[in-house]
């Protein structure tokens, strides 16, 4: 693979990766718009939203440092991320814990798919992405914690909702 | 000027090197043979060997003199100059560079504008603008990681491409129709930039739909 290439795939890679963690503070942001402060879990979940803005604004950074274009489709992810966020959230906290629970898992996958496909080839990218992973790890099993399971029609709802994350790693990968 | 060493040159670096050679001939011949023959033969290069370096015609050597130009940019405006100004004046200074380069070689500029007009070259082009409009905001310092990366890149690509325009029928003296035409573009932007955080201002009172249905989902307890 010619240079040029491999750095394409790279900064594919952190598109994708900063329209993840934004969607992600988009979820949360509209969880909480609905939770406030008085839904019960509300607490927990504002201290994902910290973490994932953290996220955020660390692959911000790096996408500013690298000169990497963001994913076109970002607008969309604003608007789609929030509505995921408080639909889940109006339908009950357990729906909420369901919704962070498949995110969290599908993340988790993809990070693990990227830190395979990197191997030795950007120590930095890698770094991040493996501590990023670690931290979403946690996040899916508190969801689960909290009841994620017991949510109403659990199965189905963590289906379609991982189904999403899939397709929207895939667009933000090319777009 | 000092004259670059062609021998050990890629045909790439050739194709650049040549290019401001290339232009001032184009003055003469328009973005032809004839031109890159003539700046071979001023730059002391064997003419067949230079027509080597642009392949696809008169579009390789407008691509090459824009890479020229950039990288003339980034060299007289370095990255700590840059960080001295205000933000608004950046790219200000970086859209004066450029003109003032072509400034020098307007009629080789009518006829690189008439090329890339072409529809067959539309897709190009497109390309080529966005390149330079990219390369100044982020000489400029952007970060934007959003939407506002794309539609900074696009507003400043069509501002930049409109200044050319009148660029190339600017008799006046030292362009200054040009800078005033220039001028006036960055304030519309700024004006408009203004008027719309006024209107979407943040800490302004406004409705939320998610807000008054997460109250009737979760009362207060």
């Amino acid at each position: 693979m010619s240079e040029a290439e491999k750095q394409q795939r790279i900064d594919s890679m952190i598109r994708v990766d900063q329209a993840g963690e934004y969607g992600a503070t988009r979820i949360y942001a509209g969880q909480l718009a609905v939770m406030g402060d008085r839904a019960p879990g509300a607490a927990e979940i504002s201290a994902m939203a910290q973490q994932e803005a953290d996220h955020r604004a660390r692959f911000d950074a790096l996408m500013a440092e690298r000169g990497v274009r963001p994913t076109l489709l970002q607008p969309i992810w604003d608007k789609a991320g929030f509505a995921l966020g408080a639909v889940t959230a109006l339908i009950g906290p357990e729906a909420a814990m369901a919704c962070t629970a498949a995110i969290e898992t599908e993340i988790e996958r993809h990070y693990t798919q990227q830190l395979d496909e990197l191997g030795e080839e950007d120590p930095e990218l890698s770094a991040m992405v493996t501590e990023f992973r670690d931290d979403e790890r946690e996040h899916h099993d508190a969801a689960i914690e909290a009841g994620a399971e017991r949510a109403p029609v659990y199965g189905l709802m963590s289906g379609a909702i991982r189904l999403g994350c899939r397709v929207a790693i895939g667009l933000s990968k090319r777009i | 000027m000092e004259k670059p060493d062609y021998a050990s040159m890629t045909l790439d670096e050739m194709a650049q090197a040549l290019a401001p050679a290339v232009a001032d001939a184009a003055v003469f011949d328009g973005w032809t043979d004839k031109a890159v023959a003539s700046a071979a033969e001023f730059e002391g290069l064997d003419p067949d060997v230079a027509r080597l370096a642009y392949p696809g015609g008169p579009m390789d050597m407008i691509e090459a003199w824009i890479s020229a130009t950039d990288r003339a940019m980034a060299e007289a405006l370095p990255a700590d100059m840059i960080a001295q100004m205000g933000f608004s004046q950046r790219i200000r200074s970086l859209v004066v560079f450029r003109i003032e380069q072509a400034a020098q070689k307007r009629e080789a500029l009518r006829r690189a504008l008439v090329v890339m007009a072409m529809p067959q070259n539309a897709v190009r082009t497109a390309k080529l603008s966005w390149r330079t409009a990219d390369l100044m905001w982020r000489m400029a310092g952007d970060t934007a990681t959003d939407f506002n990366h794309y539609s900074k890149r696009a507003i400043l690509a069509s501002i930049y491409a409109a200044t050319l325009t009148v660029l190339v029928d600017d008799d006046s003296a030292g362009q200054a129709d040009t800078y005033s035409f220039l001028d006036r573009r960055l304030e519309d932007v700024a004006r408009f930039g203004k008027a719309k955080a006024r209107f979407t201002g943040g800490d302004r009172e406004h409705f939320s739909l998610a807000r008054m249905l997460g109250r009737l989902r979760y009362p207060a307890r």
